[in-house]
Formats: C-alpha cells, sequence, structure tokens
C-alpha cells in the first residue's frame, strides 16, 4: 500500500500556515499604519509639542498648528449625532422586536439596511444642497449633527436590534402574567438585559460618526478656530480639515494634517475598543444566564 | 448539504457582475461638443495619456485646451485632476505626474526637493480674482485697505464709513457683512492674500498662504463654486471668487481701486492690463498682483505649468512639448471664453523659447 | 367563568388606564421613530431620483457609457468611465480582502480558537473595523501612491483595507454556525482537516459568506476619501488596474458638486448619485435574498 499520509500532511499543514499568513495581514497592515503614520507627524509635533492638542490656533503660513477646535468640532458634532439618534435608534429597535406586526417586520429591517448602505457621499450632497441650502438650516455643527445621525442609525438600530433580542422570552412572559402592559414589560424585562449592550452600540455609532469624512466636510461650515457650544455656529472636524487642507498643504503642514489623523484614529480606537468590550461582556453576560 | 443549491446561484451572481464589468469596457467616443476644424494628426510616436495635477484656478483652461488639442492631435489623453496647486508641486516633485500646474512658485526650500532635476515654469493663464457680493449696492467700489478690514473683520456693518469712503453718494445698506472664504487650502486664497499683504499699506493681518486664519465668524465654501454658491444665497455676503464662477452663477462683483488710484472692474480687457505691465524673472517667474496701469485690474493672478527640462519618455516627452507649446500659443485663444485672459505676447515668445529648450530623448 | 364582585370591593382585575395609554403612547413614539428613520431615505432617494433621474434617463443607456465630458461646465452625459472605475477599484478590492478574510477567518475559528495569537488577531481586526476611511486613504497615499502614481489598484488597496476586517468578521460569524456535528462527520470519515474546511465547513457557510461579502462591497463602493488620494481624476475610460489614473462615481459626485458652480456639473452629480445608488442597493438587496433563502440560521 502506499503511504500517502505524508503527503496530505503536507498539504494539511500548508494550508494552516497559509491561512495563518491571511490572519495575520491584520497585524501587518495595522502596524505599517501606526509606523508610518506616526513618522510623518513627528515634524509638526516637535514644533508645537503639546500646544498641537491644546491650542485652537490653525495658521498654515506662520507654522502655526493648535489642533484644539477642530478635536472639539469633532467630538461636539458626534455628540450632537448620538443625542439625536440615540432615542431615535433605541425606538426603531424596540417596535420591530416588540411590537411589530409580523409582515411589518422584515420591510423594516430591510429599509434600515437600505439606509445604511447609502454612501456617505451622497447624504453629504443631499445635505448640502437640500438641507442647508434648500432648507436655510446653513452649515453649522448642528447640520453636520443630523447627517451624522441619520448615517449612524443603521449601526446603532442593527446591534440593539440583537441585543434585545436575546432577551429571554421566560422573563419577558413573567412580567406579563403579572399583568405589565407592553412598556412596562419592556422596562421590567428588556432594557435592564440589553443596558450594556445597547450602550456599546451607542459608544460604536459615536465611533463611527466621529471618523466620518465627506458628509462631515460639506456641511459643517469649516470655520477655523471654533470652539463654542452653540449648535447653530459654523465649525470643523479633523477629517474634514484634512481632506480640505490637504491639496495645498506644504510639508509641515501636511505632516500637521497627519498628526490630525492619527489623533482621529487613537480616539477612534479607543471607543471602538470600549464599545466592543461592553457589547460582548453584555452578550456573554445574557447567554450565561 | 446546500452545495448544490447555492453554486447556480452563487455563478448566476458572479456572472451578472462580470457581464456588468464587461459591458463598461465598452469605451466610446467622446461627445463632439463645439470644435475647432483643422486638420487632426495622430500623436507622433504612438497614442499616450498624459497624467497631471494642480492648480483648481487653471483647470478650466486645462479642460477646453485638452478638449481641442485632442482634436487637433488624436491619440493624446490628457488627464488633469486638479487637486490644488500645492498638490500639483507635490506630484510634480515626487514624479508621480507627468505635468503640474501652479498659481504659486515653489518655496526655496521645497524646489529643492524637486526629484527630476532641472524644471521649467511656463505661464499660461491669467485671471482675474473678484470681490463678489450680495448686498444692495450698485457698483460697488472697493480699496485694498478696506477690502483687507472687511476680511479681518474689523469692518462689519454695509454702511460703514471707510465703505462709504470709497463709494462717494452712494446709498449703502445698514446689514451686517457675512464674510465667505474657501474652506480647503487654494491658490486663489493665497493669491488674494498676497494682494492684500501687498497694497493695503499694512492693514492686513493674517499674511498670506492657501489658507489663513480666518476668524471663526466667517463662511466657508469648497472651491470656487462653493463660495460663489455661499454668497449667492446669503444676504450681505462677501466673497472673493474668481471670475468664470462669478460670472456662472450671476453675482455682481466690486470695482477694486488699483496702485494708479483708479476704480476697475475684472473684465478681460483689465485683465490682460495687468499683464502688461509685469517684471518677469529669467526663469518666468512674475506676480501680476497690484500692477501698475490705469486700466489694470489690481487683483489679476497667474498659473504656470511646470514641466521637466530632460524628459526621459520619448513618446510622452514629445507630446508635452507639443501640448505646452500649444498652450501658450494656439491655446490662448480659448481663454476669453472661459473668461480668463491671455498673457502678454512677449511673454508668450519667452515661453516658447523656455519649451523649446526641454530635451526629449 | 367571570364571577361578578360585590357591591364596594375595588375591581383589581383591571388595569388603571392611565398605564395602558401610557403603553400605546410609548408604541406611539416608538413607531414615530420608524416614521423619522424613513422621512430621510424617502427624501435622499426622491432627491437624488428627482434630480438625476432626468440625466440618466434621459439619452438611455448614453449616461452610462459616454465619457465624462473634459469641460466640466459643459452640459452633457457621461459617468462611463465613473462607472468602470467604481466597478473596477471595487472588484479588486473584493478579491483581495474576500479570500484573505475569509482564510483569516478560518484561522482563527477552525485552527486558532482560544489560544493568544488569535486573541490578538481579533483584537487588532477589532481595532481595524474602526479606522476611519480617510486615515485609510492616506495611509495608502503614504505607502502606494507616492511610489507607484495614482492609478485603480491604489484605491483597491485602500478599500480591501477597510473591507478585511469586515469580513473577517462576518465570516467568523457564519463559521460559528456550522454545526459541530458536520465536522466530526468528516473526521470520523478520514478527512484531514483542511479538507474538511475545504469540502464541508465552507461550503455550509457559504451563502452567509456571501452575503456578508456582498455588503461590504457595497460600503467600499460608496467610499470616497480613500480614493481621493489613490485614484486621480481621469475623464476617459481606463480600464487599466495598474497604470494611469482613473476615476469612481463617488469621486465624481464630490468633485462635481463642490468645486464648480456650474448647474451641467452638478446634474451630472445627481446622476452619479443615481447610479451609485442604484447599484448599492441591488449588492444589498441581493446580499438579504441570499441569507433569507439560502444561509444557515442561529
Amino acid at each position: 500500500m502506499i503511504d500517502l499520509r505524508g503527503k496530505v500532511q503536507h498539504a494539511d499543514t500548508a494550508f494552516r500556515w497559509i491561512a495563518l499568513a491571511a490572519a495575520a495581514t491584520v497585524l501587518v497592515v495595522l502596524g505599517l499604519i501606526a509606523f508610518t503614520m506616526t513618522d510623518r507627524s513627528l515634524p509638526v509635533l516637535e514644533r508645537m509639542g503639546l500646544r498641537f492638542f491644546t491650542s485652537s490656533r490653525w495658521s498654515a503660513p506662520e507654522g502655526e498648528f493648535g489642533a484644539a477646535a477642530f478635536i472639539f468640532g469633532t467630538l461636539y458634532t458626534a455628540t450632537i449625532a448620538v443625542v439625536i439618534a440615540v432615542p431615535v435608534s433605541l425606538g426603531v429597535a424596540l417596535f420591530i422586536t416588540q411590537a411589530a406586526p409580523p409582515w411589518l417586520k422584515k420591510p423594516m429591517v430591510y429599509m434600515i439596511d437600505l439606509l445604511a448602505v447609502v454612501p456617505s457621499v451622497v447624504f453629504g450632497l443631499w445635505g448640502a444642497f437640500v438641507l442647508s441650502q434648500h432648507f436655510g438650516l446653513g452649515r453649522s455643527f448642528l447640520t453636520a449633527g443630523i447627517i451624522l445621525a441619520i448615517m449612524i442609525i443603521p449601526i446603532i438600530t442593527s446591534l440593539a436590534r440583537e441585543v434585545i433580542e436575546t432577551t429571554p422570552n421566560t422573563d419577558k412572559e413573567a412580567a406579563l402574567a403579572l399583568g405589565a402592559t407592553r412598556w412596562e414589560m419592556i422596562r421590567a424585562a428588556v432594557l435592564p438585559h440589553s443596558k450594556g449592550g445597547i450602550v456599546g452600540a451607542v459608544m460604536l455609532g459615536l465611533g463611527r460618526a466621529m471618523g466620518e469624512t465627506i458628509a462631515a466636510a460639506l456641511v459643517i461650515g469649516s470655520a477655523l478656530g471654533q470652539i463654542s457650544a452653540n449648535p447653530f455656529k459654523p465649525g470643523n472636524s479633523m477629517p474634514a480639515v484634512i481632506a480640505n487642507e490637504w491639496g495645498e498643504a506644504d510639508e509641515l503642514h501636511k505632516s500637521a494634517l497627519i498628526a490630525l489623523a492619527v489623533t482621529l484614529f487613537v480616539i477612534t480606537i479607543v471607543v471602538n475598543l470600549a464599545a466592543t468590550a461592553i457589547v460582548q461582556r453584555s452578550m456573554r453576560r445574557s447567554r450565561g444566564g | 448539504m446546500a452545495t448544490h443549491i447555492t453554486t447556480p446561484w452563487l455563478i448566476a451572481t458572479m456572472a451578472a457582475l462580470g457581464l456588468t464589468t464587461a459591458c463598461g469596457k465598452k469605451p466610446e467616443e467622446s461627445k463632439a461638443t463645439g470644435g475647432s476644424g483643422g486638420t487632426t494628426t495622430t500623436t507622433p510616436g504612438g497614442p499616450v495619456t498624459l497624467n497631471a495635477s494642480g492648480a483648481t484656478f487653471q483647470k478650466a483652461f486645462q479642460e477646453v485646451a485638452t478638449e481641442a488639442f485632442t482634436k487637433i492631435s488624436s491619440g493624446t489623453k490628457i488627464n488633469y485632476s486638479g487637486g490644488g496647486s500645492g498638490k500639483g508641486r507635490q506630484d510634480f516633485a515626487d514624479q508621480v505626474v507627468d505635468f503640474a500646474c501652479t498659481d504659486a512658485p515653489y518655496k526655496d526650500a521645497d524646489a529643492a526637493k524637486v526629484k527630476g532635476g532641472e524644471f521649467f515654469y511656463i505661464p499660461n493663464v491669467l485671471g482675474a480674482i473678484t470681490v463678489s457680493y450680495h448686498a444692495d449696492v450698485d457698483k460697488l467700489q472697493l480699496s485694498a485697505p478696506t477690502l483687507a478690514k472687511i476680511f479681518q473683520r474689523e469692518i462689519k456693518k454695509w454702511n460703514d464709513p471707510a465703505i462709504a469712503a470709497d463709494n462717494p453718494g452712494a446709498k449703502l445698506p445698514a446689514t451686517d457683512i457675512v464674510v465667505v472664504h474657501r474652506s480647503d487650502g487654494s491658490g486663489t486664497t493665497e493669491n488674494f492674500t498676497k494682494y492684500l499683504d501687498l497694497a493695503s499699506a499694512g492693514a492686513w493681518k493674517l499674511k498670506s498662504g492657501s489658507t489663513v486664519e480666518w476668524s471663526p465668524d466667517t463662511q466657508a465654501g469648497n472651491g470656487n463654486g462653493g463660495v460663489a454658491q455661499i454668497v449667492k444665497s446669503t444676504a450681505g455676503a462677501i466673497g472673493y471668487v474668481d471670475l468664470s464662477d462669478a460670472k456662472a452663477s450671476g453675482l455682481p462683483y466690486a470695482a477694486i481701486k488699483n496702485q494708479n488710484g483708479k476704480y476697475v472692474e475684472p473684465t478681460a480687457a483689465a485683465t490682460s492690463a495687468a499683464g502688461d505691465g509685469i517684471e518677469v524673472k529669467d526663469n518666468l517667474i512674475f506676480s501680476a498682483l497690484d500692477a501698475k496701469g490705469d486700466a489694470a485690474y489690481p487683483i489679476t493672478a497667474q498659473s504656470w505649468c511646470l514641466i521637466y527640462a530632460k524628459q526621459t519618455d520619448k513618446t510622452k516627452g514629445t507630446a508635452l512639448k507639443a501640448y505646452f507649446r500649444y498652450l501658450v500659443t494656439d491655446g490662448q485663444k480659448l481663454l476669453p471664453e472661459i473668461d480668463f485672459a491671455p498673457i502678454p505676447n512677449s511673454l508668450q515668445d519667452k515661453a516658447v523659447a523656455q519649451i523649446d529648450k526641454v530635451q526629449v530623448p | 367563568m367571570i364571577a361578578t364582585l360585590p357591591p364596594g370591593v375595588p375591581d383589581l382585575r383591571a388595569r388603571p388606564s392611565w398605564r395602558s395609554k401610557k403603553s400605546r403612547l410609548m408604541t406611539l413614539l416608538m413607531a414615530a421613530a420608524v416614521v423619522a428613520v424613513a422621512i430621510p431615505l424617502v427624501a435622499v432617494l426622491y432627491s437624488v431620483i428627482e434630480h438625476g433621474a432626468a440625466i440618466v434617463f434621459r439619452a438611455f443607456p448614453d449616461f452610462f457609457t459616454k465619457e465624462i465630458p473634459v469641460v466640466s461646465r459643459r452640459a452633457g452625459p457621461g459617468m462611463g468611465p465613473a462607472i468602470l472605475g467604481t466597478l473596477l477599484v471595487t472588484g479588486t478590492a473584493t478579491l483581495i480582502a474576500v479570500p484573505l478574510g475569509v482564510l483569516g477567518a478560518v484561522f482563527l475559528h477552525e485552527y486558532g480558537g482560544h489560544g493568544a495569537f488569535a486573541r490578538v488577531v481579533r483584537f487588532m481586526a477589532t481595532v481595524m473595523t474602526g479606522v476611519p476611511s480617510i486615515v485609510m486613504g492616506l495611509f495608502v497615499y503614504l505607502t502606494w501612491t507616492l511610489h507607484f502614481g495614482y492609478s485603480a489598484f491604489g484605491g483597491a488597496l485602500a478599500l480591501a483595507c477597510l473591507m478585511l476586517p469586515v469580513v473577517i468578521g462576518s465570516t467568523e460569524q457564519m463559521l460559528r454556525l456550522v454545526p459541530a456535528h458536520m465536522r466530526e462527520a468528516a473526521y470520523a470519515l478520514g478527512a484531514t482537516k483542511s479538507r474538511t474546511i475545504l469540502t464541508v465547513v465552507l461550503p455550509a457557510a457559504l451563502p452567509g459568506i456571501v452575503s456578508g461579502s456582498l455588503l461590504a462591497v457595497a460600503r467600499a463602493a460608496g467610499e470616497t476619501a480613500p480614493l481621493l488620494f489613490a485614484v486621480g481624476a481621469a475623464t476617459a475610460y481606463n480600464p487599466h488596474l495598474f497604470t494611469e489614473a482613473n476615476t469612481a462615481l463617488s469621486v465624481q459626485i464630490f468633485g462635481n458638486a463642490t468645486s464648480t458652480a456650474f448647474v451641467a456639473a452638478h446634474d451630472r452629480a445627481w446622476g452619479a448619485a443615481l447610479t451609485l445608488v442604484m447599484l448599492t442597493f441591488l449588492l444589498t438587496l441581493t446580499a438579504r435574498v441570499f441569507t433569507a433563502r439560502f444561509a444557515l440560521k442561529k
């Protein structure tokens, strides 16, 4: 008998190594991103030091680059977006899972999917021509926040829906058996169970809102140095500045823009990681008991 | 197992995607719009594509010139992707493009980093930057110091005494001024601010650059078109827009006081007049801003295209030289239609001489 | 049997009306939320169709086949090169990201398990899903475009980086749904691990993998920011992957809408938007139908 075990073994091991290499590309790409971009941000950080993060003066001809206003703008518009999106997303998720007649569920899920897939540039186009011009909302933190809210609602809704659906039926039925109305059942059984997952979903939406470039760039107003709590004022965000000023930037200016990108990267990663940890923990807990 | 059901569907989906890609590959002749007659020659050396980037200021010129040039030299494709003067200079220095156009020359430090060796500046267009506005004022007149103070938010109302001084006898409304500038980095911004630096006798404090530190209570638009859009839709707005986009948007623009004390509107004649009074250096660098001459429009900007002195590719080099020569000779006739002005004849001759110096293998 | 209560005793069986009313009010609010979500979707679609349909369908199929007018201020259809560009860039990105992602997920689920390496990779994949698209664009510019110039491939690289973690995540989810007994049956018959994966596990998870990938493709097709830095701005057809600048629908929308004041350019922007929306909707609906009909359910 010919012993084929050796050859087969080689093929099997080879496959394992190929799969491993594929998985490792994630590490390679991330490592490269971190390395190349940090390397190119060094010039401006050497020049500005910590002032890069604390100063809001951004004057390219003078080599003064302070990103505080853009960091503020990114966080502010993302917060506005979340404030608008969370009640709406929760409402939709609860409706789909608890209150909707069965024939309505699938079309609504499709609707959320379609909203998720509309390209951000089309939202930006609509926002710039229709929302800000036609309806006279102008370009401001608020307009940007509204567009971002529309864009993150699908993410929050889908994730919240997943978490809510893991609520044990026994809990829900117990509440109903005790005479609770639908809303009371939701408050008593669904929400406490899903709280963690919903928080995680919201933070993922926050992360996405912070990283959105094009839609924000078209409607945020592109003001420099604007740190104000007034949502009707024009502002700016880190990705919008990068997209807008890259074309004409000289070496130092480019370094500043890359430093902005790194800052944005770090902030969104922190938010995303915290969110994922919270979601995973709550899902694990719910499945366990 | 689901394999026997899914496989046909999978094949169908892939086939559909493949078909759409294949259908998309069918190239069609581009629609012939407008057009010069003239003999069509095929590009010597065969079909060639030239990639370029750079100043959006001259994008319109590049577009019409490309269209016209392709008719007389079929087989040459030119992709001018704009992206800004800074991008153009960077791409040219990194040799990522075949040529680039810029509204401002390299800074000395950056010029040293150009990888391809010696290169030439070939000027090819002059254009007016208008000060467009949206207010109930007929034939607005503005001087540079007033302009500087407006754009710095020191003057906030249309009936300010400084504006009244520039417009004796005119009735000015009491509305607020809304300043509009560029959100994206721009050679137009650079030239506009450079003009304010030169001509406002110290009133302008924000220095000059592709982006400057505008006050937070101003508005910003993306591209000339973006600024024009905002000015058009905001009462009391004032912004700097190139003549082409200002005219396309139907915006009124101001007459600006030039060095000789005359208030001049940005007409084609006035732009050319600005070109007549310039001092040109040997490498063809000059500035048309704040030009001398009674009829000169003071906010006239210039733009160059960059070409390497030693070309490495024969086909591309030949095509480049032919295109550049076209830009500064016959191509100049296309400028008035798109609201730009040709460079003065003396400068054209110098430009052609410079192009002739380019060596092709 | 409903007993009647003696007079004077409160009827505790009925709920106080305010609780029912409150519940109904909350249900109404939830329904209002659904409407609030439907409104922008309908509004955006309406605007896109209203402004884009004219130019797209006027001289059908000119809009899809003619070249983009070189002179942007002139009226006239033509987004053919952009459509080709989008398909080329997105298609190449898919060819890179899907095999890598599926193989990577296979490793994580079938071989890696809970080992340290697998955990690190999973963690990093999660990190990677959060990378803003503009950061990817800058990264590709610094590493690829600066050395090799503008090309469709640079854009494909950027999109592949964005798609990879999504494909890994959704594939791993699908692999988890493949019942253990299928694998065990294969092992019992003497199949090696790789053979089991290739002939039993993957085919079972395939519909889910396909629909997950289609969703990733749909998102990638709509990306603008990374392409701005990598692809360039051609107006003529460019079927070459590695050479010469190219263009894409998303980039065209952005450029035409923002930079010029000319109505003709805006028309084309809306037309491109309509085309892009139709493309992404088609991909998404296909993905959903696929999942509904063929995929393994939880």
